[in-house]
């Protein structure tokens, strides 16, 4: 029996070990070519490990870094995740601890219309929304995170609402009776239990903020500001010439913050999501 | 310190899940909704301390969560101190509450929890320091105020909680089974410190309990509440006594009470008898003058014996027969289950009265005979279960 087991699960390690080199092997591929000169990317090269002679250091990198703007689209990049988490964490945990604590046919329906907005496929709403946020001014960078809170709310809401559900509302009424506010609560109280989940709902949502190319490439005025994912299609030049090395270091750049916020708060986005799952 | 003050104080509960709820606890349904509570009037003097007392879903802890302010009152008035304070928000109640939880405030440090009541009050940091550092030393805390809540025992976790409430030197200090979560060993433990504690801090307490035990030994006053409704308020000892119906008489006391069903009897000098099987017993005169006084026509009766008060009898008249089904060895007394009318009854004999019996010889299966004395019965009438003489 024992033996069986171990065979199963030797399998089932062969297994996941394929599925990993699938999965990276495209960054693996990206970072090589990165490396590479511009002549030695070619579709019969591309897979070939770069040699003495193809070798082309952190020349990419620097080509990348100086041509097309990447400074500033990386600015508008974070300034957009940074600021679409920060209203993401704070409504949403507000309106999440309000309506796992006050059920209402109201709250109900709210709740599943957050969780219904999840299976919404934003190439349904895309055309209205962009029509929509250049009738309410939501095309700058500045104030895109209204847009990417509501896109952002389905998941952060459920998140939030699971593992609301799990903190017992006497330490709501305890903190009540000692005085606070519905505010002070919030803050004093709400938030630090949540800071679990809030960690994993961040790194998930910057993880796809960070990355999004259709939403800012519709909203988004393509000649004034540039996000990272749009910038890299900018390195292909007329008559189908793609710069292909800074292209590469670009991608390679553009990914490298969010593998590290991922590895950094991989921990705590296995903690958020079985918040409140099972009874602690 | 300060007076309480519940006056026709009603909780309707008018949504459908509560409604089931209700409808497996008694609790009365009407269009309105569910009473969780009808008609609670008592008045709560200064410094005192009440338990409110009964078996799930009695609606012991809704009153309470009302006083704190948790809990919307539907009918009635509360006062506190004199002033109405029905529309109050729990924080301008001056009160403090100990969950059954704990409901410690598990990112902060001991001394976090004691401190946030008083912060939040903007009170002087020396102040706050001061009353800290006391209630930890009253409650014997002191060496864990830099731990948080994770890292405490159950028991420690409860002081802390207690703690919490007592720095806030609150008007009324109300505890909602505060013990309930804690093992037997800890609760007896925690109970001598709760006494010790109330006889240490100057204020009015309020505790709610579903073990009759906590409500005898911890109460001034004990409030036994059923399916919303009080059904009788006293000290520990005029409940025990005087129990005011059937439901009071069967929940207070430990081994439960026994009940029989009996006649009561009048002769033609106008004094009463109980009828048990073919034996008489002649209630006491004290009790004898309370049937008189309340008029009690002669009728079917539920008789109530405290098996403390039942005692074994040698074999004669007026006494009564039973088969032994189990007998529990307690140490200091023997507890017997005894079947007598087919119903299960319960006698405990002190193992220093058995005269010399060995307490194997009540085997299973073995007869037995036993009697008790008319000062000691209870007469329930057999439509309302209202104790006769009350």
């Amino acid at each position: 029996m024992k033996k069986k087991t171990r065979r199963i699960n030797g399998m089932w390690s062969v297994i996941m070990l394929i599925v990993s080199v699938l999965y990276m092997y495209p960054i693996f591929m990206v970072l090589m070519n990165s490396l590479k000169i511009e002549s030695a990317i070619s579709t019969s090269t591309a897979f070939e490990l770069p040699t003495a002679e193809t070798f082309a250091g952190l020349a990419n990198y620097e080509n990348a870094i100086n041509a097309q703007g990447f400074l500033s689209s990386f600015f508008y990049t974070a300034f957009i995740t940074i600021t679409s988490v920060l209203a993401i964490l704070f409504f949403c945990s507000m309106f999440a601890w309000y309506i796992t604590r006050v059920e209402t046919k109201v709250t109900k329906a709210l709740y599943l219309l957050c969780a219904f907005s999840m299976v919404v496929p934003f190439q349904m709403v895309m055309f209205t929304l962009s029509s929509m946020a250049d009738t309410l001014n939501l095309n700058t960078p500045w104030v895109l995170w209204v847009i990417y809170l509501g896109f952002g709310a389905g998941l952060a809401v459920f998140m939030f609402c699971g593992f609301m559900r799990s903190v017992p509302i006497d330490i709501e009424e305890a903190s009540m009776i000692d005085g606070s506010s519905p505010l002070q609560t919030y803050f004093h109280i709400v938030v630090p239990l949540l800071r679990p989940t809030m960690v994993s709902v961040a790194i998930l949502e910057a993880m796809w903020i960070w990355n999004d190319y259709l939403l800012p490439t519709l909203i988004l005025d393509i000649n004034k500001y540039r996000t990272i994912s749009m910038l890299i299609q900018f390195f292909r030049g007329s008559y189908g010439r793609v710069e292909m090395g800074p292209m590469m270091a670009c991608i390679m750049l553009a990914i490298l913050p969010i593998i590290i916020i991922y590895l950094v708060g991989q921990k705590h986005i296995i903690k958020g999501v079985v918040a409140g799952a099972v009874k602690g | 310190m300060a007076e309480v003050s519940l006056r026709h104080i009603e909780k309707v509960y008018p949504n459908t899940e509560k409604k089931k709820k209700g409808s497996k606890s008694n609790l009365k349904v009407t269009e309105e909704g569910v009473l969780a509570v009808q008609d609670f009037n008592l008045d709560i003097k200064d410094r005192e301390f009440v338990v409110l007392v009964g078996p799930s879903g009695c609606g012991k802890s809704t009153t309470l969560r009302m006083v704190a302010g948790l809990e919307e009152i539907t009918r009635g008035e509360l006062y506190i101190d004199g002033v109405l304070v029905n529309d109050a928000a729990p924080k301008d109640r001056d009160i403090a509450m100990v969950f059954q939880s704990y409901a410690l405030y598990p990112h902060m440090t001991v001394r976090g929890n004691m401190e946030y009541p008083l912060k939040l009050k903007k009170m002087d940091k020396e102040e706050i320091n001061r009353r800290v550092e006391q209630a930890a030393e009253i409650l014997g805390i002191t060496e864990y105020l830099d731990r948080k809540p994770k890292a405490l025992s159950g028991g420690q976790r409860q002081r802390v909680a207690i703690g919490r409430a007592i720095v806030r030197e609150p008007k009324v200090l109300l505890m909602d089974e505060p013990l309930s979560n804690l093992d037997a060993k800890l609760r007896n433990q925690m109970r001598a410190e709760i006494i010790k504690l109330r006889q240490r801090i100057d204020t009015t307490f309020i505790y709610v309990t579903h073990d009759q035990t906590e409500a005898m030994t911890l109460g001034d006053r004990i409030v036994i509440m059923k399916d919303g409704v009080i059904q009788q308020v006293g000290t520990p000892q005029e409940v025990f006594d005087h129990p005011a119906n059937l439901f009071v008489a069967g929940f207070i006391g430990v081994p439960q009470m026994n009940f029989y069903d009996a006649e009561l009897v009048r002769d033609n000098a106008g004094d009463y008898a109980v009828k048990i099987e073919n034996v008489y017993i002649r209630p006491s005169d004290e009790k004898q003058e309370n049937l008189r006084r309340n008029k009690v026509e002669p009728q079917s009766i539920t008789l109530g014996v405290r098996p403390e008060h039942i005692v074994l009898a040698d074999e004669g008249e007026n006494v009564l027969h039973g088969t032994v089904e189990v007998m529990e060895m307690m140490g200091s007394a023997v507890h017997l289950h005894v079947n007598f009318s087919g119903r299960d009854n319960i006698i405990i004999a002190q193992t220093m009265s058995l005269g010399g019996k060995n307490p194997s010889h009540f085997g299973a299966g073995s007869t037995l005979t036993f009697s008790f004395s008319g000062d000691v019965i209870h007469m329930f009438g057999k439509k309302d279960g209202k104790n006769l003489e009350a």
